[in-house]
């Protein structure tokens, strides 16, 4: 039992607050991932649930427990850092187990726990080397050990990935949802790779300007963003925006027209919006079908398997995704357009969705 | 210009400067050694090992070796203690950057007095009569202690002294040391279920390591050069209870029995000792920092 609860957090340096009045929950054994731009306050929330910075109000409890004045070693949760925090005079075995030591667990009980830690890790060859004899990947190993050794109810993550390179991130990344699968710890992982996010998160919580944007599972936040803000942030290559009127049922932006589903946004006739179209939700059509987005092309990025491209539709940039871009070449025309229910429409002003909720 | 050149330019006249007055005294010394000269008359004579081979029947030479080792045992480590544990308690309680800097500020004054004037500092607090020192046993209801005039405890009252300039220097040095450590580990193991002690006697003083012996050794080879301390506070009495190597050379040499050849080879012999042993703490210095 660990779930996480938090009520009304605020964070305060100064008289400027960067965290105002935030609430969160997580259920035991859930996977959430805190994402957002840097200073987003993401960083700041997870090392207040860890008790590496105080709470300037509001409470956190962890499984029940009302953990906001306990020092960090008294509230049963494990850290990964982004630097792996590793000590660097210990050896690796020195350095997963110091935590045991500290609690006076018996010798034999230590050894044990890390012949098994260091098994499921493959960590069994190092345990004599010190840090700065290893490679970042292998660091990164060490310290997710010396964290699991400790059994926690909450393990987190502090960007643990981003000092890798692009393959061992990848395989590091999938090495820790299979432990979040075998463990079921419950998991606040934070990062600023959407992508990341979204390949390991149960749920999504992403913030902006220290409160949050929007939360849901990686299928919700991908399809539904509730905001323009989300819609943009998530995705590679990111969403087009076109600013756009509503007229006898069409979403028209310069010579773009997109017939909407009845009853799916709530429009009013002659409202200004602004219109969201992910590339990965476009392809390639007939010049003469409906909805067709004519333009021309600028730039072709080949991406191995499918193709990003840029075509300048009305004097301004426009981008979409297709297998078949090998068969284009800068100065063609192009006809493209958005598979149906999936355009996005966003008020101008507020920058909110205007997607009905049961749509 | 090629590099040879430069570095050889450059390093001339350094080394001309360091020639001239180092090896010329010694090899000074090293030649009044062998003679039988004194200041009690003009002639002198070759007399060989004579000088070396009186001192290693002298009984006030051994004395004096022991209050060497003596001294520099309890000042090196006096000194790199107090440090130690004064850094890490302005560390842990004193967090604000003005009050770090004025403790650090006030930490520094003694090591900036003069030898001579902190010497008759502590002269006046030590007194049995109208010394601070002595005033504060009285509260306790223990004293008058001659703090300098009683054997037992006259080296330990100057080595006081020594680590009350050199343990607040270095007392500034490690706050500034211990402000340039990663957090991340630190707060790891706060993680880990580490109290504050054990955070600082398992990851930030090991951190630590390669600058806390480098410290001492510089400590080890100030404390050779105590003589102007220990001369205005004690002038190696009470007897010969705080007579180091340096100052019983000088009080054969020049001060009352003038024999400045046997001074000379004492010097001389002083010189190998302390050479050889450095060469070994050094290297092992290096081995541990490592």
């Amino acid at each position: 039992m660990a779930n996480i609860s938090c009520t009304g957090i605020t964070k305060s340096y100064g008289a400027h607050p960067v965290i105002d009045g935030l609430d969160l929950t997580v259920a035991d054994h859930e996977f959430v991932v805190f994402l957002g731009p840097s200073g987003c306050g993401k960083s700041t929330m997870l090392r207040m649930i860890a008790g590496l910075e105080e709470v300037t109000a509001g409470r956190i409890t962890i499984g029940g427990t009302d953990v906001t004045d306990l020092h960090p070693g008294a509230r049963g949760v494990a850290m990964v850092f982004q630097s792996y925090a590793l000590y660097p005079h210990m050896t690796v075995a020195d350095n997963i187990t110091f935590g045991l030591r500290r609690l006076g667990v018996p010798k034999d009980e230590v050894a044990r726990r890390l012949r098994d830690v260091a098994a499921m890790l493959g960590l069994d060859a190092l345990l004599d080397r010190k840090p700065k004899n290893m490679s970042g990947g292998q660091q990164q190993r060490v310290a997710m050990a010396r964290a699991m050794i400790k059994t926690p109810k909450v393990f987190l993550f502090d960007e643990p990935l981003s000092n890798l390179d692009a393959k061992l991130r990848e395989k590091l990344r999938t090495e820790i949802r299979k432990m979040h699968n075998a463990l079921k710890t419950t998991t606040i992982f934070v990062t600023h790779d959407q992508l990341e996010a979204m390949t390991i998160a149960d749920r999504i919580v992403l913030m902006r300007a220290g409160a949050i944007e929007q939360q849901g599972t990686p299928d919700e936040i991908f399809d539904r963003p509730a905001t323009r803000f989300v819609a943009d942030f998530i995705g590679s290559p990111t969403m087009n925006f076109r600013m756009g009127i509503i007229r006898n049922g069409v979403a028209e932006a310069g010579s773009i027209r997109i017939p909407l589903p009845p009853g799916r946004f709530a429009v009013a006739e002659g409202q200004e919006v602004e219109l969201g179209l992910r590339p990965a939700r476009m392809g390639l059509v007939a010049g003469d079908a409906p909805g067709a987005i004519h333009g021309r092309v600028v730039l072709i990025e080949n991406m191995g398997a499918e193709g990003q491209v840029i075509a300048e539709v009305n004097g301004a940039e426009m981008s979409f995704v297709t297998k078949e871009f090998r068969r284009l070449a800068p100065g063609d025309a192009v006809s493209f357009a958005l598979s149906p229910d999936h355009l996005h429409i966003f008020d101008r002003a507020s920058g909110r969705s205007l997607l009905n909720k049961d749509a | 210009m090629t590099r040879q050149r430069f570095i050889f330019l450059t390093l001339a006249p350094a080394t001309l400067v360091l020639v001239t007055l180092a090896l010329v005294s010694t090899g000074g010394a090293l030649w009044f050694s062998v003679m039988n000269r004194a200041l009690r008359s003009p002639d002198s004579e070759f007399v060989g090992a004579y000088n070396y081979l009186r001192l290693l029947r002298d009984k006030r030479f051994f004395n004096a070796l022991e209050i060497s080792a003596i001294w520099e045992v309890v000042t090196v480590a006096g000194t790199l203690i107090v440090a130690v544990l004064l850094a890490v308690l302005v560390h842990e309680t004193v967090k604000r950057a003005l009050w770090r800097n004025l403790i650090c500020f006030a930490f520094l004054a003694p090591v900036l007095l003069p030898r001579v004037a902190a010497a008759f500092i502590w002269r006046f607090l030590y007194s049995p009569s109208l010394g601070l020192a002595n005033w504060f046993a009285g509260l306790f209801g223990i004293g008058p202690i001659e703090f300098l005039a009683d054997p037992k405890i006259a080296l330990l009252s100057v080595a006081v002294v020594d680590i009350w300039q050199w343990g607040l220097f270095f007392t500034v040095i490690l706050v500034k040391l211990l402000e340039t450590l990663p957090q991340d580990p630190i707060e790891a193991a706060m993680l880990d279920n580490a109290r504050t002690w054990e955070i600082h006697a398992f990851v930030t003083l090991p951190m630590l390591r390669g600058p806390i012996i480098s410290l001492a050794l510089v400590k080890a080879v100030e404390s050779l050069r105590s003589f102007d301390l220990i001369f205005v506070m004690t002038g190696g009495g009470p007897g010969t209870a705080t007579e180091t190597l340096d100052l019983y050379a000088y009080q054969s040499g020049i001060n009352l029995g003038g024999r400045i050849s046997y001074a000379s080879a004492m010097s001389i012999l002083l010189l190998v000792v302390t050479t050889v042993a450095f060469t070994f703490i050094w290297r092992a210095g290096k081995k541990w920092s490592r």
